[in-house]
């Protein structure tokens, strides 16, 4: 029987409600199990109201949980905010003045003075969290051994009276909870027996995985929520000798990118929405000129400015079509924090292999979240190299040269006898401007041509998730993020009796097409959740494969919960019952 | 003769698609003519530019060239420079593009002492769409678009890039060909952003304020006497409303891009490079 224990969170931003998660997940992550977290940011820089919910599991998850089974809220607004989230059998934890809202069967509530134990007993605030954590470890049977050993680790660079000081704050906390409290709730966090995982947010998969793949070049402008993705590779990748620069903007990010990677030097910037728009003149500029370059946007509430902190996937269509005229380029979606690692050295394969831009859409939700990742994925994958040619001095070098092979190698700047152009302009072969029919479409084909390509390559097959019943007649097609929450509703619903299957598709161009359809040939009813209005990838599912599809859609800046998704699933089932109804008769 | 063939080697083959009397050829002849002097390997040079008459210049060129899109052709550059810092890296751009769409990065690459030599082709118009005013069309120009008139003041760009701190800031005429010359040599060995402004004519449309004869009339050259080091008069140079000025403005010593971001890389290596396996210790 699988473990699973759901816990958030909640308070001010600044009272270290953070600390106290991703030290519960650093620990289970130890101890061989799994994690996934959620955390909300405020919209205001200091204070405001912030959340961490932190899904530990024995068995492998890749959703954070829908219902709580052990809330921790520091204050009456966090109470009144996060309450409503509680499973009818979950416990409370809470400052010992909060308000609880009335109700028929009350959960079980545990309420201590953190603040007086903090101010009062210790004589700072500022260790408030951690009398929390101890607390909530007492509680949920958490090894103290375990936070001790992790608090000594955080502290090592700090003063030994630092650490005793934390240390004393946790036995407080634990104290309380066996004096006062009595000792343990019924909840009882997972045993972990598993080798040790890595534990790392969707951004720094990102930039791990980048400097895996040997990016030697990053340029970039800060833009919630990307921006961890340059912070983080501003401090290791120089240690690797890669380069990062912080540019004017993102015009000049993606076309720093766009004369690096000309240059020879693998090449990355990432940007969420507003950035990517940006860009998409310069994407255009990739993709007639044929340049490899890596773009990773993580997606946030739109359009314009929209919900800088919130969750959507709403770029799909840009990342698919932004820029003017044909402008092909892939598009890969993670949909976990592994994926994020791996799927970026993808990135960079398929880049330079075919020469194009490469577009990497994640989201808040999943540049943000902490999860564990099983250390075996994440090793340094042998890398592609781009096709290049010495074409010695005497030259004679095309640069575009229309070949069976689809690809023309790349003679590099520096390279004797290599000498030529590039151009945003429709250009022949040598690269020079061209604007007859005969060249504009021989040259059109040969930049669609790549993606056929990259369709038929053996680095893009099996990469879609499937999940559920093979023969189940409901289908859910989804993508990115949304993968987590679709999983548990594939299983809600097996558990309900209502077989589903579902599919998603890491990479959105080129699609999957003979999975999908042999996918589409298995299913009656084809559910498309994401988080957007118009329902993206209903659409491009509907015009690409003629079939009609169920959009789900869901626009609140937070992920789709599997509830939501079981109700569609409901729907579908119950129309399925009435179809077979109306073709056999009513039964009795 | 046997200079002539030497100059021939770096020109592509590829005729230039300019105008009959089109000022942009004197520049790219000072352009050949400099490299050759200074004896560039065709293979070492990229020469990058955005969109605009004077933009069309590397395909006239043998060397790695970069045609890319309109006002963007600092950010490519400086990607390449920082992809490679063994080419010399050569920007062309002309007014619309380099202070128009793209003059949000010049005062960053200057900032950022970039090591390459910016040429802003300056003919005060819009040759390419064919007459409308450039940032630095004269006040009250009739130009396609400005039928009553233009309103707007006109930039100066060599007095921008001094107050920019372009660590190299340079007046020339594309028909002082072999001033400008020495001019794009002293640029391209100058250690750091050069910022060489290039007064050319449009043969075509704006005939009346950056004409070759209107130019020469008033044209005179920075005062021996002139430190270049002293920003405030190079201003005031840069900005007479008499005389328009030619020559060095500016040059000072300062670390470049490329000094800078190794100067990082040491830091980052203070305890040793790492390999990719050192990175992961953080996450357990």
């Amino acid at each position: 029987m699988r473990h699973d224990l759901v816990i958030r969170v909640a308070g001010e931003s600044g009272e270290g409600i953070i600390t106290i998660g991703e030290t519960i997940a650093r620990i289970a992550a130890r101890e061989g199990l799994s994690i996934v977290t959620f955390r909300t940011f405020p919209a205001e820089i200091k204070g405001g109201a912030c959340m961490i919910q932190v899904r530990v599991s024995d068995g492998k998850i890749s959703y954070h949980g829908e219902k709580i089974d052990f809330l921790v809220c520091l204050n009456q607004d966090a109470l009144n905010e996060n309450y409503g989230d509680l499973h009818e059998l979950g416990a409370l934890l809470c400052e010992a003045e909060c308000d609880l809202p009335e109700e028929k069967s009350p959960r079980t509530v545990y309420r201590v003075p953190f603040e007086r134990i903090a101010v009062r007993e210790i004589g700072s605030r500022i260790s408030k969290n951690i009398v929390v954590l101890g607390t909530l470890s007492q509680l949920l049977d958490i090894p103290v051994k375990s936070i001790e050993a992790f608090l000594a680790e955080k502290f090592a660079k700090k003063s030994k009276a630092i650490l005793d000081h934390n240390i004393d704050a946790l036995q407080r906390g634990i104290r309380f909870a066996r004096e006062k409290l009595g000792g343990t709730s019924g909840f009882k966090y997972p045993s972990g027996k598993g080798d040790r995982r890595l534990l790392m947010t969707g951004n720094e998969a990102i930039a791990l995985g980048a400097a895996g793949a040997g990016l030697k070049t990053f340029f970039g402008y800060p833009i919630t929520p990307a921006s961890e993705i340059m912070e983080w590779l501003a401090v290791h990748l120089p240690k690797m000798g890669g380069k990062v620069l912080q540019t004017e903007d993102e015009i000049s990010a993606i076309c720093a990118v766009a004369g690096a990677s000309w240059a020879g030097a693998k090449a990355m910037t990432s940007t969420s929405g507003p950035g990517l728009s940006l860009m998409s003149e310069t994407l255009g500029l990739l993709s007639m000129a044929e340049i490899p370059a890596v773009i990773v946007d993580s997606q946030r509430g739109g359009p314009s400015t929209g919900m800088p902190t919130k969750t959507e996937q709403s770029d799909l269509l840009l990342a698919l079509y932004g820029s003017h005229g044909d402008s092909p380029r892939a598009v890969l979606a993670p949909t976990s924090v592994g994926d994020c690692f791996q799927l970026t050295g993808l990135a960079f394969d398929l880049a330079e292999k075919y020469q194009l831009p490469v577009i990497m859409l994640v989201d808040q939700a999943l540049s943000a979240r902490l999860e564990t990742v099983d250390p075996e994925l994440v090793k340094q994958p042998p890398a592609v190299t781009r096709l290049s040619v010495q074409p010695g001095a005497d030259g004679g070098y095309v640069r575009y040269r229309l070949n069976e092979s689809g690809i023309s190698p790349v003679a590099l700047p520096g390279t004797a006898g290599g000498e030529h152009m590039v151009t945003g302009m429709e250009h022949d072969e040598l690269g020079n401007f061209a604007c007859d029919e005969e060249t504009h479409t021989a040259m059109t084909v040969k930049r669609y041509r790549k993606l056929q390509m990259i369709g038929n390559d053996p680095l893009t097959r099996g990469l879609s998730l499937h999940f559920g019943d093979e023969k189940a007649e409901i289908g859910i097609v989804t993508w990115g993020s949304t993968a987590g929450p679709a999983e548990d509703a594939v299983r809600l619903a097996a558990s309900m009796g209502i077989a589903v299957q579902a599919i998603v598709p890491k990479i959105l161009n080129p699609l999957p097409h003979e999975e999908l359809k042999r996918f589409f040939a298995r299913v009656k009813h084809i559910i498309v959740p994401e988080l957007n209005f118009t329902g993206q990838l209903a659409s491009l599912l509907r015009s690409t494969y003629r079939v009609p599809t169920i959009s789900l859609t869901k626009i609140k800046g937070v992920p789709l919960e599997p509830s939501e998704i079981v109700d569609k699933i409901i729907e579908a089932q119950e129309s399925l019952s009435v179809r077979s109804e109306k073709r056999y008769g009513r039964a009795g | 003769m046997e200079e002539q063939d030497k100059f021939c080697e770096y020109l592509s083959g590829v005729s230039p698609v300019w105008c009959p009397g089109c000022g942009n050829y004197g520049i790219l002849s000072s352009l050949v003519e400099a490299l050759g002097e200074i004896d560039l390997a065709t293979k070492d040079i990229a020469l990058i530019s955005g969109i605009g008459c004077a933009s069309r210049l590397p395909y006239f060129v043998k060397a790695y060239g970069f045609h890319g899109i309109h006002g963007r052709t600092l950010p490519i550059a400086q990607g390449v420079k920082v992809a490679n810092p063994e080419l010399t890296v050569v920007a062309v751009a002309g007014d619309g593009d380099g202070l128009a769409i793209g003059g949000g990065h010049l005062p960053h690459l200057a900032r950022n002492n970039t090591d390459l030599t910016y040429l802003m082709f300056n003919n005060a118009i819009y040759g390419m769409t064919k007459g409308q005013f450039s940032p630095t069309t004269a006040l009250s120009s009739i130009t396609k678009t400005t039928p009553f008139g233009l309103f707007g003041e006109p930039t100066h760009p060599t007095a921008l890039a001094i107050v920019y701190g372009a660590t190299f800031v340079a007046r020339g005429f594309s028909v002082k060909k072999e001033q400008l010359k020495d001019l794009i040599i002293q640029g391209i060995h100058h250690r750091g952003f050069s910022f060489i402004e290039i007064l050319t004519s449009c043969s075509s449309f704006n005939t009346t304020d950056m004409n070759v004869a209107r130019i020469i009339k008033r044209l005179e050259p920075v005062p021996a006497s002139h430190n270049v080091e002293d920003k405030v008069e190079a201003l005031r140079l840069a900005t007479d409303e008499e005389k328009i000025y030619h020559g060095i403005f500016q040059r000072v010593e300062r670390p470049t891009l490329e000094d800078r971001l190794q100067e990082v890389e040491k830091a980052a290596k203070k305890n040793g490079a790492r390999q990719f396996e050192a990175l992961l210790g953080q996450f357990q």
